[in-house]
């Protein structure tokens, strides 16, 4: 990784580097959420209102079903539980940060896999809906535009993964900057008292506010931006005269 | 040094990037005062869209730690 050459990432005497230990600690606290609550949604009554952990999980549901059927229209239904995955898996990487470990994002591999998704599915989407006049996007309006079509195919992908690998990687450099300079500062400013009492001054004061905006306001966001960009780019492949047809249909 | 100097050139691209996040919250704020029944939507929409001018100035970011720690 970029940050190896500072040490950032040494924080275990194990192989693996930090971004990658706090990555497979997300996913095995979804996992346990995930197995926790459909325990739950089995035995649960369903005359009875939820409560708890499962009435959480029932209002997220929800909240993204009409989120989803709100900006992506009536054919994409299936979509919430994706939508509602990412969501989740990228707030929790985000406010990971909270326990002084490097958020998994800071790790290129994550948004770029999360990028690989979204890009893999707005293809599969033209394709779905276009049929064979989906080759036609790459010589749009004449066929000289051939390498530039090519070219801006990519951008999507580009700009999902560098948004979030931005984000992640600035807040954890700034925020290790801040922690040396505090601990310069005060090193300078209570040299008279001894190192371990130095420590405790004013840092433990100071920077869970930075926390709060580097780590909870900045993550979500990143998430919201993330799941409504995706969302605009994958309904945007759709046609809209089936659209049109469909509320017809419905109409009637 | 001269690592130094191209990260400092590279952060320039913060200028346009704050003109604009100003730009989207002073029409915002044109909009909430003409129309202050909108307020909710309005704040909803300036927030995105302030995080979508934002990353052009990330990007800059990026590139400057980019250039000092790994191009060196």
């Amino acid at each position: 990784m970029i940050l190896a050459s500072l040490d950032f990432s040494q924080f275990f005497s194990t192989e693996l580097a930090g971004e990658v230990f706090s990555s497979i600690c997300v996913v095995f606290i979804i996992c346990v959420l995930a197995i926790i609550v459909s325990i739950l949604a089995r035995k649960a009554d369903p005359l009875k209102k939820p409560k708890g952990l499962l009435f959480i999980a029932e209002t997220g549901v929800n909240f993204f079903d009409g989120l989803v059927s709100n900006l992506m229209g009536p054919r994409f239904e299936g979509f919430g539980g994706f939508i509602m995955a990412i969501a989740v898996y990228l707030f929790l990487s985000f406010i990971w940060g909270l326990t002084g470990l490097p958020s998994p994002c800071t790790y290129l591999a994550v948004p770029l896999s999360l990028g690989l998704i979204v890009f893999v599915l707005i293809h599969a989407t033209s394709i779905k809906y276009t049929k064979w006049k989906y080759f036609k996007r790459y010589v749009d309006p004449i066929p000289i535009f051939l390498p530039v079509n090519l070219i801006s195919m990519w951008a999507p992908l580009l700009s999902l993964t560098m948004r979030l690998f931005g984000n992640a990687i600035a807040g954890w450099t700034l925020m290790t900057i801040i922690y040396w300079g505090f601990a310069k500062i005060q090193d300078l400013i209570f040299s008279a008292i001894p190192s371990v009492f130095r420590e405790i001054v004013f840092t433990p004061f100071l920077t869970p506010l930075l926390h709060c905006y580097f780590d909870l306001f900045s993550g979500f966001i990143q998430t919201t931006v993330f799941i409504f960009l995706s969302m605009i780019f994958i309904s945007m492949e759709a046609p809209e005269e089936e659209l049109e047809k469909v509320m017809v249909k419905g109409g009637k | 040094m001269y690592t130094a100097i191209g990260a400092g050139l590279a952060i320039l691209a913060v200028i346009p990037s704050a003109l604009g996040e100003a730009w989207v919250c002073c029409h915002t704020i044109d909009g909430m005062s003409r129309n202050p029944e909108m307020y909710g939507k309005l704040r909803t929409n300036m927030i995105l869209s302030c995080a979508l001018v934002e990353t052009t100035a990330i990007y800059a970011l990026l590139t400057a730690i980019l250039i000092i720690f790994v191009a060196k």
